[in-house]
């Protein structure tokens, strides 16, 4: 089918397995995003637009959040580019992955990079030594995986004007941090990064466009970058990014 | 057509950001200890700052005490405790929805 051989389509498919149970989180972040998107006056089809374009749900929340309070552009995309430095971290952690894969398919899979299929890849790329099979499994779980958050935030779009005000769906934006950051949070630069995070955006509160959150993520990520670590990080090939990745985990 | 151009250059530099490094590493080279510890670091100072902007502050005011800092607290307990972050969405979210159906 489509001139993709057998033996590529069952790679692709083990890789669509690896992911599968990451993909009701990704749906309902979409869904979550896609009413944000609504509720904040954003143009739809510029929401639909994120989703293909900037691949990273955090990111794109917080760029809604900064159009809704009149930010200006510069500090927009400034404050998303921030939260998404965590994607150097797993680029570097894929470069020896993809080493022995065409150019293209670095250019393209580097597009489809998320925190679940970075994980993923990295976990299993092992179990793939040849390249060729190596690049389909792991074609096959990223790119659905980021089909269903473009579905999932398109859904939330069209969905967006029925959602009554009194549910308050803001809501679900700290949930859904608190829940993708809380249960990874054990060291204790992380925790020195949170505590002085939260105190300077709470501070930093009379300060406009959102700026007190951009200020709040680069003091925490500095202050906690002096803080020792107490024993050596993991080995494993996963870079640890202080997040969690479990089922459910939404991003 | 404003926010078009501001996703469009938040795209394009996350995609500069992950390419960066399967482009130039690989081969034995490495980032930067110092570099790998402070990324390590942007993923929860970052939701930290968007939690604490979005849940304590309303408006660039403090939000009234109510049925979102109660929510939150459950669902803090039950991810400290479960560490999941299924679990977590679901306390929080059905502990909310209990505290607005009970006009918190």
């Amino acid at each position: 089918m489509f001139g993709i051989g057998a033996q590529q389509w069952a790679d692709s498919w083990a890789g669509l397995r690896a992911i599968a149970p990451l993909m009701p989180g990704s749906a309902l972040f979409g869904l979550a995003f896609g009413a944000l998107v609504r509720v904040a006056g954003v143009d739809p089809w510029a929401g639909n637009f994120a989703s293909v374009s900037v691949v990273a749900g955090a990111s794109q929340i917080a760029i809604v959040e900064a159009i809704r309070t009149g930010a200006p552009a510069a500090i927009a995309v400034i404050t998303a580019l921030v939260i998404n430095a965590r994607f150097a971290l797993y680029s570097a952690a894929l470069a020896p992955v993809y080493a022995a894969f065409p150019l293209r398919w670095r250019l393209g899979l580097a597009h489809l990079m998320t925190d679940q299929s970075a994980v993923v890849s990295l976990e299993r790329a092992a179990d793939w030594p040849d390249p060729v099979r190596r690049r389909w499994f792991i074609l096959g779980g990223a790119l659905p995986f980021v089909a269903v958050w473009v579905v999932g935030s398109a859904a939330g779009i069209a969905l967006g004007p029925v959602i009554p005000d009194a549910w308050q769906i803001g809501f679900i934006v700290p949930l859904m941090f608190l829940a993708v950051m809380v249960p990874g949070l054990r060291s204790a630069p992380a925790l020195t990064a949170v505590a002085v995070a939260t105190i300077v955006v709470v501070a930093a509160r009379g300060l406009p466009f959102g700026l007190n959150v951009l200020a709040g993520a680069l003091a925490g990520i500095a202050v906690g970058s002096f803080v020792p670590e107490r024993r050596a990080a993991t080995a494993g090939p996963v870079p640890d990014d202080g997040l969690a990745h479990d089922q459910g985990a939404g991003e | 057509m404003r926010a078009f151009l501001i996703f469009l250059a938040a795209g394009i530099g996350t995609y500069a950001i992950r390419i960066s490094g399967v482009m130039l590493l690989g081969d034995g080279r490495e980032l930067p200890e110092r570099v790998t510890r402070a990324l390590r670091l942007v993923g929860p100072a970052a939701m930290a700052a968007i939690i604490a902007n979005s849940l304590l502050l309303d408006e660039g005011q403090w939000r009234a005490l109510g049925a979102w800092h109660a929510a939150a607290l459950v669902a803090v307990g039950v991810a400290l405790w479960r560490r999941s972050s299924g679990w977590t969405m679901l306390a929080g979210a059905l502990t909310f929805a209990a505290l607005l159906l009970a006009g918190l």
